[in-house]
């Protein structure tokens, strides 16, 4: 069984956003980058699979070679090789074609990855994937487990969670608690240094032109209201604000 | 846009406020025809538009891959989709994406159009920043929950002109074992008021009086993450940059500091209210209106004096 775990690199969860003046987007100086915090469910739940079931564990970056050390981490993981489809995707769809063309080559049984990337939220990957490969797909999948070739899943749903059973091959986006997060062992770390990180190009296709980013701030009151008169928050909230 | 679909949202049969705000949007474009994709049983027989709309519903399913949605895909072919976030619209939208090889863009906050070509604001880092992108080509779009409405009117109703069923049909063998609906409580992303609570309640037994503010109000109730890791309230009230994220027109913090991962998922809201015994908390920075004060002491009398009126 080969389980494929697509991993974005995004800034930490703390990093404050700016915009390079020179080319309008956000700006990576100064940003510490981490596995997307997603993703890391999904391939903490591979690598679980990996320990319970059998499985061969292959994570896939769409990005630069400046993600190799998140990717190595991966790898520290349990994570048994790695694939880095090398270039800058601009868009959902180019990072979906990107992964379709490498499965279409290289068949895999299960496709995990975040419900979405915690940079540009998108949330649409997986679908595209599954949509494309006519694999089936769900999420945001809260547990995942393997019955033969059959998938126990549970889905949350707008409303509530479902339950669902079904077949390989699938994409699933993850999300918590799914898994907890792992940390590397020493001995991971150490086989890690010698585990294969393939680099493939990029075909990007055709897609939207990114014409520029900015920081939106939301102009707030900070009205203070002592402790004493708290009460005035409901008329305040009522004569300054409609909404109540 | 010659041809609009739109997928709606439906609250007991009928077309929720946000899909009826969609209808009017869309309608500033003048297309020649809508068609309205309604999920589950409806009985709609007139919507507010520019045109009079075709209803497809598709019946109860896991429309949960290509050979489901392909029939879907044939009937809005060639069409510009749009759908208000939710999880079922996300998941159904990007496998229309993958069946008629169109782009899709999701997280859309405003959308212009003018000449064939879309100009998009996309939000992103949780609300952080926006994006701004310019495309020809892409033909579904997902827009967010607070998507900017506020210059569209609602039009005369006219009657639905036609109204056909596709019927859940599927080559997988996808079953659903169990359903389990929250019940008993406002779900909190559709919810207009919020009250949310964190480590400051010290003990899941305070709760009742979040429950008791919530209640007055007719608000959803909320938490920080610390929360639910420490399973003092289910997951799925968890809001932040890994849980829900929130746009009510209130949103009220009680004992909740304010890290950034969770402002992430509240950035949206348009009034924040936040009650904390720390004046240093980081959330009365991100606050319309601050109240520093014990939350045991604090909510109770705001409860009663929403209750005196």
């Amino acid at each position: 069984m080969k389980i494929l775990v697509c991993i974005s690199c995004v800034p930490d969860t703390t990093s404050k956003i700016a915009i390079d003046p020179s080319t309008s987007q956000i700006s990576s100086q100064g940003l510490t980058y981490i596995v997307g915090p997603y993703d890391d469910y999904a391939l903490s739940r591979a690598i679980e699979l990996k320990e319970s079931n059998g499985a061969e564990v292959i994570v896939l970056h769409v990005g630069g070679s400046e993600s190799e050390a998140l990717i190595r981490k991966c790898l520290a993981l349990g994570a048994d090789s790695a694939v880095r489809i090398d270039g800058n995707p601009i868009s959902s769809t180019q990072i979906a074609d990107a992964i379709v063309d490498y499965v279409k080559q290289n068949p895999v049984d299960l496709i995990l990855m975040g419900k979405e990337s915690i940079d540009y939220n998108s949330g649409i990957v997986h679908g595209l994937v599954a949509g494309a490969l006519g694999y089936v797909h769900f999420n945001p999948v809260m547990h995942l487990d393997l019955a033969g070739n059959d998938l126990q899943l549970e889905v949350e749903i707008d409303g509530g969670k479902m339950e669902v059973s079904c077949a390989l091959p699938a994409v699933l986006g993850c999300q918590e608690p799914i898994a907890e997060w792992k940390i590397p062992s020493m001995r991971g770390i150490m086989t890690a240094r010698t585990k294969e990180i393939s680099v493939l190009p990029l075909n990007p296709t055709d897609s939207v032109k990114l014409v520029k980013a900015s920081i939106a701030e939301t102009a707030r009151r900070n009205k203070m209201i002592d402790a004493a008169d708290a009460e005035t928050l409901i008329d305040l909230l009522k004569t300054e604000t409609n909404v109540l | 846009m010659k041809n609009v679909a739109i997928i709606a949202q439906t609250k007991e049969g009928q077309l929720n406020e946000a899909t009826n705000q969609l209808l009017s949007f869309v309608s500033k474009f003048n297309p020649e025809k809508i068609i309205l994709v309604v999920l589950g049983e409806n009985h709609l027989s007139s919507v507010g538009c520019s045109v009079p709309v075709d209803v497809i519903s598709l019946s109860d399913g896991l429309w949960a891959d290509t050979s489901a949605v392909s029939s879907l895909a044939n009937a809005v072919k060639g069409y510009t989709v749009f759908g208000i976030k939710s999880i079922q619209i996300d998941n159904i939208l990007s496998l229309l994406a993958s069946c008629l090889k169109a782009e899709v863009v999701s997280g859309v906050q405003h959308l212009g159009y003018s000449a064939g070509v879309f100009s998009i604001g996309k939000s992103i880092f949780s609300g952080k920043a926006m994006l701004e992108i310019s495309s020809s080509t892409a033909s579904i779009f997902s827009l967010n929950r607070n998507f900017d409405f506020s210059d569209v009117s609602e039009l005369p109703a006219k009657a639905v002109n036609s109204t056909s069923v596709l019927t859940y049909s599927s080559e997988s063998k996808s079953a659903i074992t169990a359903l389990k609906p929250i019940t008993g409580t406002i779900p909190l992303p559709d919810a207009a008021l919020v009250v949310s609570a964190g480590r400051g309640l010290k003990d899941p037994s305070n709760w009742t009086i979040v429950e008791d503010l919530a209640n007055a109000l007719g608000a959803a109730t909320a938490c920080s993450k610390p929360v639910s890791d420490l399973n003092w309230r289910p997951h799925h009230e968890h809001v932040g940059q890994t849980g829900v994220k929130v746009s009510p027109n209130l949103y009220i913090a009680c004992g909740i500091s304010g890290a950034i991962q969770h402002l992430a998922g509240v950035n949206g809201s348009r009034i924040i209210v936040v009650i904390n015994n720390d004046p240093e908390a980081p959330f009365f920075k991100h606050a319309d209106y601050g109240i520093v004060g014990d939350v045991n002491d604090i909510l109770p009398r705001l409860t009663k004096k929403l209750q005196s009126h």
